[in-house]
């Protein structure tokens, strides 16, 4: 088997690990940067093919894509198209090489920045062709210069329900209207949050204008009911809800649309970290399931550091200086000399970055309950169609974990491995158990971590 | 039918790729799944467990629905997945379609 | 609104199920996999009060952890293979007994031969077989992929028994357990046996840390944690861990109707003369729902369930080898599970002497699943009319003990309930 020395290796090319690469590369270290997407970026730095962007990049996004540069430039061997399995023989990585073939690479330190996923709230008909995720659509325009279809209705939570609106009027799509969980409450009191994340503020405030500009409608408090098709998306249904995440009886709507973009807040992916052995906790602030870090980064297993995303959700600009930190940090364990201020400067950084994601995280947070809505014969798990009522059922009859239903039910034993189904597993079994998430003993993650090609194994 | 392609780009080279043995246009450096919306098919697969048809959700290669053949490999990512020129890609849409 | 008073009703019903540990039982029956549950449901099917105690999750052991194989002709020849003849029929008939879908798939199955040193030991074992009467005929290859089109060219022989088959095994564990609750047995997970009080060499009661269940008789169906509840009362039982690891591919369009061992692991499993250096044997079963379950090893390594690097290796080395269409396949997901190994491959059933009431019903290594009725049926035999149908003499805890040191073992087990 093919095996690979290395100082560092980083998994993952979004902000954190581009940030971390670059300076690790700038103190002359050897080092690594793994991603299974054919392009650098992660699902921050969108870019096409052929050059260029479809929009004209903010700020946090210019510094970005600098870093992608810079890191084309340096000595840093950028693996694409390479998919992490296993972390083996303590913090080496088991990989499966673009070319088909199984190999390891050994660094002396590891930085997982593994970024996020996102996180959906199912309802009837979510499974129809025609229903994407607001990252599908996102993808499609941005990294391909497709339109994911003519006309388009968003729904969900949170704001990039808002960037996504904008960006599909501005390419020339029909967007039919917006709808989001959310109250103007949070929208009024992001307002409130200040110019430190200014950036991230304008964004949305300039895709708001745009959208209200071009007239269309913008429904607060409003959800989706159901997708509704022959065999594909023909129309939706839709409700208003109250603050507790309740459809309220008689405030049925319907949109008639061939696509429907949903998206609900985002979820680590600490899968990697799990299978190091990394401590996880469970902390709502930080957008749910995280792994647990010392001040400098450092995970709980001795030379693994984690930045980004999977140490709490607070987006881009938190993921770039974690980066940065991992970096520094990194060169203080191996023995070189940084500056103590510099650290501080950083941690503080940091600390502003938390202050921020705990708010956002709190008020864009899904209802705990709203999940208990869901109708019995939604499918839960959409690998293996698993329903609602069935897992009711299995709680009642006493496989009240995870893993218990995954054994009676075999939700999370499809293709995705539980990333679809799990975070919603999770929210069921808290809200009907009236238990706190953190109680709710999660899925353990084993090697492989990704489905991978028989054929790679075979010589 | 009109492509869904946004007009301002400007794209690689047009290649030529098959869909269930039919012609399809692309364009080197997309994805097979952006190849496979431009050209109107949204359905890719059937459900093993119910026969429904399955389409694309996550687009970021999580969620494993948007599952095709490609030159005669099963259950692959489209969303993950380059164009090449000539390329044989299969997609188990319900009768219907 | 109805569906937030459903969870709230939810939540105070299982609190209180969750006080009702009974005082006592008639019988205790220590484990929550296929053998323990089965012996549950066997038990309150003749109505006898039964409660079940599993240190875990029900079925998150090796019942959990394995293929679904129920295949008679792994069985050795003689005893072994008596008991599994005696249980096949049950099979049939429990999925609607059970009322339960336990995915079972009985198209028979096959030992494939890949090589002429194996295939003069199967037409030995075959011929054994035979004698005892199972069904079973020698294939020629092409025969073979006349019933298996996917099988390649390396099969160059097969033994097929139409009797053989797969099961879900953790569907039939779960259906043996809600079938016994529904006929009056009382279960309940997370609840380790923590302690068997004897008086006068009798079981008395067995400890858990929400109290104490009198009972009279206790069964053993611990699997590999067997010999920790034989400790309880001074046995030891010679079960030991013995790791198998399985792979398992996407659900894929039926490529195989039939479950395959191959030769090398009846070889590798009775009679080692013919296997060289490591053990290679393979299994393959394709699921109802679809998946392929590619196993597997035998390895001594204690508690240790990782799968590793070289094993997967070579399972898909080898099975790729026997079908090669899996090569297009991915793989999802791998695991490892702990089988209980005994000395002679025999499982343990049965009274066991010195101490009164304590039932033995483990150790049945990579044959739980397909013992697991016949298991169950005996121990409720055991207790209802004080032995069972079956000659269990061949099974006995005994039977690692001889009889020469008997006394020795005597004074040994006096010293240790001292």
């Amino acid at each position: 088997m093919h095996r690979k020395k290395c100082d560092v290796a980083v998994v993952g090319t979004g902000p954190a690990g581009l940030a971390a690469a670059n300076i690790l590369a700038d103190h002359g270290l050897l080092v690594v940067i793994l991603d299974e997407n054919a392009r650098m970026g992660g699902q921050l730095l969108r870019s096409l093919p052929w050059g260029g962007a479809l929009s004209r990049p903010d700020r946090l996004r210019r510094v970005g894509f600098d870093l992608t540069d810079r890191v084309k430039d340096k000595k840093i061997e950028v693996i694409t198209r390479t998919k992490v399995l296993d972390i083996v023989e303590g913090r080496h990585l088991l990989v499966e090489e673009r070319q088909g073939r199984i190999a390891v690479v050994e660094p002396r330190v590891l930085l997982l920045a593994t970024g996020a996923r996102e996180r959906f709230m199912p309802f009837k008909g979510w499974t129809l062709p025609g229903v994407i995720s607001t990252g599908a659509a996102q993808i499609l325009m941005k990294n391909y210069g497709v339109l994911p279809s003519w006309n388009m209705l968003i729904a969900g939570m949170g704001p990039l329900l808002l960037v996504l609106a904008g960006e599909f009027l501005k390419n020339g799509g029909k967007l039919i209207s917006v709808l989001d969980m959310g109250g103007a409450r949070e929208k009024a009191l992001m307002l409130t949050q200040g110019l430190h994340h200014f950036s991230k503020l304008s964004e949305g405030f300039l895709h708001l204008a745009g959208i209200l500009t071009s007239r269309v409608p913008l429904r607060l408090r409003t959800t989706v009911v159901e997708a509704r098709g022959g065999t594909e998306l023909e129309e939706v249904v839709a409700a208003g809800i109250g603050k507790d995440g309740a459809v309220i009886e008689g405030t049925e709507m319907i949109y008639r649309t061939e696509s429907l973009a949903v998206g609900y807040g985002f979820t680590p992916n600490i899968e990697l970290a799990q299978v190091a052995g990394c401590a996880i906790d469970h902390d709502k602030t930080r957008g749910g399931w995280v792994v647990r870090v010392a001040d400098d980064l450092e995970t709980t297993v001795d030379r693994i550091f984690a930045a980004g995303e999977i140490t709490g959700i607070a987006g881009a600009s938190k993921s770039l200086h974690e980066g940065e930190m991992a970096a520094f940090a990194i060169l203080r364990k191996i023995g070189r000399h940084v500056h103590s201020d510099r650290m501080a400067r950083l941690k503080q950084k940091r600390h502003r970055h938390l202050r921020f994601a705990g708010y956002f995280n709190a008020l864009h947070g899904l209802p705990p309950r709203a999940v208990l809505s869901v109708p019995d014969e939604v499918a839960i798990c959409r690998c293996e169609d698993v329903r609602m009522g069935a897992i009711r059922s299995a709680v009642m009859e006493g496989h009240d974990t995870p893993a218990a239903l995954k054994r009676a039910l075999r939700i999370g034993m499809g293709n995705c491995q539980g990333r679809t189904c799990a975070p919603i597993v999770y929210d069921i079994l808290s809200a009907l158990a009236n238990k706190q998430e953190k109680t709710v003993s999660i899925l353990t993650a084993r090697g492989p971590v990704k489905p991978v090609a028989i054929r790679s194994f075979l010589s | 039918m009109k492509d869904l392609r946004i007009p301002s780009v400007a794209r690689g080279k047009k290649i030529k790729i098959f869909v269930n043995g039919r012609e399809v246009i692309a364009h080197e450096g997309e994805s097979v799944l952006a190849a496979l919306v431009a050209a109107g098919r949204r359905t890719l697969r059937r459900s093993h467990r119910n026969g429904e048809g399955r389409g694309a959700f996550c687009g970021m290669g999580v969620c494993y629905e948007c599952l095709v053949s490609i030159d005669g490999r099963p259950n692959m990512r489209a969303c993950m997945s380059e164009v090449e020129e000539f390329m044989e890609i299969g997609i188990d849409a319900p009768k219907e379609m | 609104m109805p569906h937030r008073l459903h969870s709230l009703n939810m939540q105070q019903e299982r609190e209180k199920m969750s006080d009702l540990l009974p005082r006592r039982a008639d019988v205790t029956v220590i484990g929550g996999g296929v053998i323990g549950s089965s012996a549950a449901y066997h038990l309150a099917v003749k109505k006898i009060d039964v409660v079940l105690l599993e240190k875990g999750d029900f079925a998150s052991g090796t019942s959990s952890a394995c293929d679904g194989l129920i295949f008679l002709q792994s069985k050795k020849p003689g005893p072994h293979l008596e008991l599994a003849m005696a249980g096949r029929s049950r099979f049939d008939d429990l999925p609607e007994e059970l009322e339960s879908d336990i995915e079972l798939r009985c198209k028979g199955g096959m030992i494939i031969i890949e090589r002429d040193s194996e295939l003069q030991a199967m037409e030995r074992f075959v011929e054994e077989q035979r004698k005892i009467g199972l069904e079973v005929s020698l294939l020629e290859g092409y025969e073979a992929r006349e019933l298996e089109p996917c099988l390649s060219d390396d099969v160059t022989a097969a033994t097929f028994c139409p009797l053989d088959g797969q099961v879900n095994p953790i569907s039939l564990t779960l259906a043996f357990l809600k079938a016994a609750k529904s006929r009056g047995a009382k279960v309940f997970s997370h609840t380790p046996a923590t302690g068997i009080e004897l008086r006068g060499g009798a079981i008395e009661g067995v400890r858990t840390l929400r109290g104490v269940i009198r009972t009279e008789t206790v069964v053993n169906a611990g699997g590999v944690y067997a010999p920790q509840i034989g400790k309880m009362v001074g046995l030891d039982i010679p079960i030991v861990p013995r790791r198998g690891q399985l792979l398992v591919t996407e659900a894929l369009p039926r490529l195989l109707s039939r479950c395959l061992i191959s030769a090398r692991y009846i070889a590798a499993k009775y009679d080692s003369g013919t296997v060289s250096g490591e053990d290679r044997g393979i299994s393959l079963e394709q699921t109802e729902n679809g998946n392929f379950l590619l196993g597997s090893t035998r390895e001594f390594v204690g508690f240790d369930r990782r799968t590793t690097q070289y094993a997967i290796q070579r399972i898909l080395s080898d099975t790729t080898r026997v079908i090669p269409r899996l090569k297009d396949a991915h793989l999802i997901r791998a695991f490892a599970g702990l089988r209980p190994y005994t000395p002679d491959g025999l499982p343990i059933l049965g009274k066991v002497r010195s101490v009164g009431g304590f039932i033995m019903a483990a150790g049945h290594e990579g044959d739980g699943i397909a013992l697991s009725s016949v298991t169950g049926q005996l121990v409720a035999e055991i207790v209802a009319d004080g032995k069972s149908g079956t000659p269990l003499e061949p099974f006995a805890l005994e039977r690692f003990f001889p009889p020469k040191q008997s006394e020795g073992r005597k004074a040994y087990e006096r010293g240790k309930k001292a």
